[in-house]
């Protein structure tokens, strides 16, 4: 009897293709995501192959490479006179200070096809001396065109040479760091820097013969001695340079799969609770089919069939929405700007894709399909449709959820015993011990979802009570959900999952800012830092000068002491062994805002002062101190008593082990010269902060030996990079999220076509349309509220155990308001999901839905 | 030849004039009503008898607000339901008219309680206590008052149903085949409820059965036959009903 129940289940289907769609709609967003992620590995592959390289297309032979050793200017002349050869343009770059400040010479041609600038002002160098800047060097450096700047070529073994550049013009490069000049290649030779070429593009003449010229350049190469870079192709050089650049884009992508499959899984999971449903209401039919004879293995394997029908469909029709993103996406976004390149249509993987949705359904449908096929016959002859109550949770399933449950506890337990110490310990089995805890994880989940119907009644009188105080529809749907615990808790343990992860990166995300801030505010405590060597002090009047420029506010001096100063236990000897040396400062912490970020293991920043001292985690440990505790502090024969005011989670501000009082560092005879000055720039962005920087420059007046950075700059991309990091990885989990949504809205409308004799009891005894829907949309709601609840409480734990785990020294943060506006997100979004199935709910008429067969 | 019986509004609790209901368009229209007039007088308890097809269903559902008559009009004590909105007609189902339907029709997931309280609880009002015992008392729930549907035989819960329709106070109560799902004697117990309803609360009640024996307990039973009036008998019994059914309508 095969065939003709699968017969009269699929003329039912076909009769309303809406409700297969509805069924398989979490599968085929799934298809959808899987291939788009595949798409846009393809996307991100082809864009970084067509841009990223920096060997110009025109360039028909390559010597040399990033992975490869360089030649000389001397085999590179030899090189160029090889017949065949029209063009040879050496690569590579010296390294030049003006002022003090770094700045790179590049060597590039300027025009013709090897070039790899763009002229945009004035002219390109041609004479000795001449150079051509970037458009943000010149505005940092001050070095705009018809500008003559001393500089200083770095020659590696010898003293450096002093040259004069002229700057003739303004260009645009691929990149611009601020700090970057071009000139011909002879100009560069002729400077007296080291004689490096890091590689050679060529270009051929017209007519040539590529092998033959190949083996003249490889006899050249021969020549000049063992250590010698290859010869390849162009198409071959970029090809290797964009595989390097790309490489660790693979890795990336095994991450986003990763999380892709976490997401498929959730398709799985609303697909079964989906089916069920749509079993569910089939009841009569099915139990009909069973009393003139049909037998549980035929209805099963009906059912079954169903499923991959539904599969198939939602399969094609995800992979052909990504196919259309995937293809209609990259020009418009050409358009607007980013060279973005288009996928091609990978047709392999796409039948894969299908394939493995229709597995996925066929699996998702099994169970389902299995208990409906236990229906009775007799339930075809029961009129009134009086629903047996059952229990929520089985024995077998209790059991299974206990033990699961248990295996989470313990693991988790395991992990918490191989947390590291903090201030690290040597070996300390990092990825071990995350999969452990991501194990815990997947367990205490699987519990979650085998107990699930008994936590929805106890969740539901928590968070239910505030709803239920909006009037009897609100209790309405409050019943209605605590009436059906195991569809309740089917969809809400998907979004719990979903939830779970967000928060997940959430929570761990704002402890990685936190130590970010940290690690920023003791590299880079302001905007500018100006210091002097090592052991060496400021100039005389720099700090003066500093100060009286506008454009500099808060600028704070200070001192570092690298070597000389120990510490001991007090009461040692005065002289000879018995402590251990460690640097310090008296930069005030309380000067500069940046430093806010400075947080303690251990005391109070704010009781440094005369007589008390801050400690570096590694010093504190090394010599054993701890808060409250006294040491001497020994200088040049000098001693000095303190105590210890807090002890540091990491290093001490500008990498020293120890912070001081200035009036500390005076009694131990310190040199009241000062090793550096930070300072913040007064003016917003990035005018002005390049206005400080060059107010500064000024102010250190190009003396030798003082350096100057640029902290800003690196606070500015650490933070983006953070930023970035974040939004992606919310974005990767928020997939399983999107899923859980989808799950909520399908589940809604199937449980609405379920219900119809319900809603039409409720609108004969009056329940208004509008009621109708509110009670719809809230029970709707209520399942993104019960999943949402269960998903905080499972993942902030979880995420503060892998934050601690992760061994970075990170505290333990709950940031309250993107949880609070997670949480709400998600309710907002299933109850969204609710307004259109809530909506045609309210359409039917009370006599037809009272009509309907149950 | 039709009766034009001119419904008196100070002694009809519903009434329907001159109502017509057409399902379909064209070739298939189906002629459900055609042209009934008939009024259901207070504190009374009538039958609305006939076969299956003969639109008994149909009158009921216009009637009670349920459904919107193609031409006609129909008047609940003094106001006009015809081509009233939904919010209206939902507003009088809510409080003036109470139902007791064939599939009993709870919701599961509420108790017995709070089944009956729920036309109340949509519009805000509270139960009247002493009815609420009354009624509880007199339908013999008492004990049950806490349970579920599902652990309610079919008689219990078609009594339940009953209260829902009583305690609410309603002007008319509509019942469509109230015994179609409850062996004899539960059906002869709810049929006796009904009729105590009318005697001892004042109710009127308005049922569509097609059963003789159910007619048999009201105090008078309108017939319809293809949509319109076939007979009137007071003070029916299964007898003088099956009877009045055999026979083909006066004057069609």
């Amino acid at each position: 009897m095969r065939a003709p129940v699968l017969r009269t289940q699929v003329a039912a289907a076909a009769r309303r293709p809406s409700r297969l769609l509805l069924t398989g709609l979490a599968i085929l967003v799934a298809a959808f995501v899987v291939y788009a992620t595949v798409l846009a590995r393809e996307i991100t592959q082809r864009t970084a192959y067509d841009n990223l390289t920096t060997i110009p297309a025109a360039a028909d032979l390559v010597v040399g490479g990033s992975d490869q050793p360089g030649t000389s200017g001397a085999v590179l002349a030899r090189i160029r006179a090889v017949p065949g050869v029209a063009e040879a343009a050496g690569r590579g770059g010296t390294e030049v200070t003006v002022g003090g400040a770094y700045l790179s010479l590049w060597r590039d041609p300027g025009s013709g096809p090897l070039a790899t600038t763009r002229l945009v002002e004035g002219s390109y160098p041609d004479g000795p001396g001449e150079v051509a800047v970037t458009r943000r060097t010149a505005e940092r450096m001050g070095l705009a065109a018809g500008n003559t700047t001393g500089a200083a070529v770095a020659t590696g073994e010898r003293a450096p040479v002093s040259v004069t550049l002229t700057v003739t013009g303004v260009v645009e490069a691929g990149t611009d760091a601020g700090q970057d000049a071009y000139a011909p290649e002879a100009t560069v030779a002729a400077l007296g820097g080291p004689d490096e070429v890091d590689r050679v593009d060529l270009r051929l003449a017209p007519g040539a013969d590529a092998d033959d010229v190949r083996g003249r350049i490889a006899t050249v190469l021969a020549a000049a001695g063992p250590d010698r870079p290859t010869v390849s192709t162009g198409a071959e050089a970029r090809d290797r340079e964009a595989r390097a650049a790309i490489e660790h884009l693979d890795s990336l992508f095994a991450v986003v799969f990763m999380f892709v499959g976490v997401a498929v899984a959730a398709a799985a999971l609303v697909a079964t609770s989906t089916f069920r449903i749509v079993f569910a209401s089939r009841m009569r039919q099915l139990a009909l089919l069973r009393a003139i004879g049909a037998g549980r293995g035929g209805l099963v394997r009906a059912l079954a069939a169903e499923g991959a029908v539904t599969g198939l469909a939602a399969g094609v029709v995800g992979v052909a929405a990504a196919l259309a993103a995937g293809h209609g996406l990259p020009p418009l976004l050409r358009a607007a700007g980013p060279a973005v390149s288009s996928p091609g249509t990978p047709l392999g993987t796409a039948v894969a894709v299908v394939l493995g949705a229709v597995l996925l359904t066929v699996v998702a449908v099994l169970a389902p399909a299995v208990s409906a096929a236990r229906v009775s016959p007799l339930e075809a002859l029961r009129a009134a449709s009086t629903t047996a109550g059952r229990r929520d949770v089985g024995a077998a399933r209790l059991v299974v959820g206990l033990v699961l449950a248990a295996a989470a506890a313990l693991t988790a337990y395991l992990v918490v015993t191989q947390l590291p110490e903090p201030g690290g310990q040597e070996s300390y089995p990092v990825e071990s011990v995350l999969l452990q805890l991501v194990g815990s994880g997947a367990l205490a989940f699987f519990a979650l979802v085998a107990l699930g119907p008994l936590l929805v009644r106890p969740v539901l009188a928590a968070v239910g009570w505030p709803v239920r105080q909006f009037g009897p529809v609100a209790r309405l749907a409050v019943g209605g959900i605590g009436g059906a615990p195991r569809r309740a808790a089917a969809v809400s343990v998907v979004v719990a999952l979903g939830v779970t992860l967000i928060a997940g990166v959430l929570v761990g995300g704002d402890a990685l800012r936190v130590v970010s801030d940290r690690e920023l505010a003791l590299r880079a405590p302001a905007d500018l830092e100006a210091a002097a060597g090592a052991d060496a002090a400021l100039p005389a009047g720099v700090v003066e000068r500093a100060r009286s420029r506008p454009e500099l506010v808060r600028v704070t001096p200070y001192r570092r002491v690298a070597e000389g100063l120990t510490l001991a236990p007090p009461g040692t000897a005065p002289a000879g062994a018995g402590g251990s040396g460690v640097s310090a400062t008296d930069l005030d912490p309380r000067a500069l805002p940046a430093m806010d970020k400075l947080d303690v293991a251990d005391g109070s920043l704010a009781a440094l002062g005369p007589g008390r001292v801050v400690l570096a985690a590694s010093v504190a440990r090394d010599t054993g101190l701890a808060v409250d505790e006294s040491v001497t502090l020994r200088y040049a024969g000098r001693a000095a008593e303190v105590r210890v005011a807090a002890v540091l989670p990491d290093w001490a501000p500008l990498a020293t082990g120890m912070l001081a009082d200035r009036r500390d560092l005076d009694r131990l005879g310190v040199p009241a010269a000062y090793s550096g000055l930070l300072a913040d720039a007064a003016g917003p962005g990035e005018e002005g902060r390049t206005a400080a920087v060059r107010a500064l420059r000024q102010a250190v007046d190009g003396v030798d030996g003082v350096g100057l950075a640029v902290h800003a700059d690196e606070r500015d991309e650490a933070n983006s990079l953070l930023d970035a990091l974040i939004g992606i990885a919310v974005g990767l989990v928020g997939l399983t999220s999107v899923i859980a949504v989808v799950g909520v809205g399908s589940t809604t409308a199937l449980s609405v076509v379920e219900r119809v004799r319900e809603s039409g009891t409720l609108r004969a005894i009056g329940l208004s349309r509008a009621g109708l829907r509110a009670m719809l949309t809230t029970e709707s709601a209520l399942y993104g509220l019960i999943g949402a609840t269960l998903g905080l409480l499972l993942g902030v734990p979880y995420a503060w155990l892998a934050v601690k785990a992760l061994g970075l020294a990170a505290p333990l943060t709950l940031p309250l308001l993107p949880l609070a506006g997670l949480f709400a997100a998600l309710v907002a979004l299933t109850a969204l999901a609710g307004v259109l199935p809530a909506r045609r709910a309210a359409r039917v008429s009370p006599v037809s839905a009272l009509a309907t067969d149950g | 030849m039709r009766t034009y019986e001119r419904p008196e509004p100070n002694l009809a609790a519903v009434a329907a004039v001159d109502l017509v209901k057409v399902y379909g368009s064209g070739e298939t229209a189906v002629r459900a009503l055609d042209g009934v007039t008939v009024a259901f007088e207070r504190a009374r308890f009538t039958a609305i008898m006939g076969s299956s097809g003969s639109g008994k269903s149909t009158l009921m559902h216009c009637l009670a607000g349920l459904d919107t008559a193609t031409s006609g009009r129909v008047l609940l004590g003094g106001t006009d339901l015809t081509r009233q909105s939904d919010r209206v007609l939902t507003r009088v189902r809510r409080e003036r008219i109470g139902f007791v339907f064939q599939a009993f029709n709870l919701l599961p997931q509420l108790t017995a309680e709070q089944n009956i309280t729920l036309p109340l609880d949509l519009s805000g009002r509270r139960p009247d206590r002493d009815l609420f015992a009354h009624v509880v008392e007199v339908l013999g729930l008492g004990e049950r008052l806490g349970h579920r549907p599902s652990e309610l035989s079919g008689g219990q819960q078609q009594r339940v149903a009953l209260a829902r329709a009583l305690v609410a106070r309603p002007e008319v109560v509509f019942a469509d085949e109230p015994t179609g799902n409850l062996d004899s004697r539960a059906g002869a117990e709810v049929l006796a409820l009904l009729r105590d309803s009318v005697r001892d609360l004042g109710q009127t009640v308005v049922m569509v059965t097609h059963d003789p024996v159910a007619a048999g307990y009201a105090d008078r039973a309108v017939l319809l036959a293809d949509g319109r009036i076939a007979g009137d008998v007071d003070a029916p019994d299964p007898a003088s009903v099956t009877e009045a059914l055999r026979v083909p309508a006066v004057g069609r």
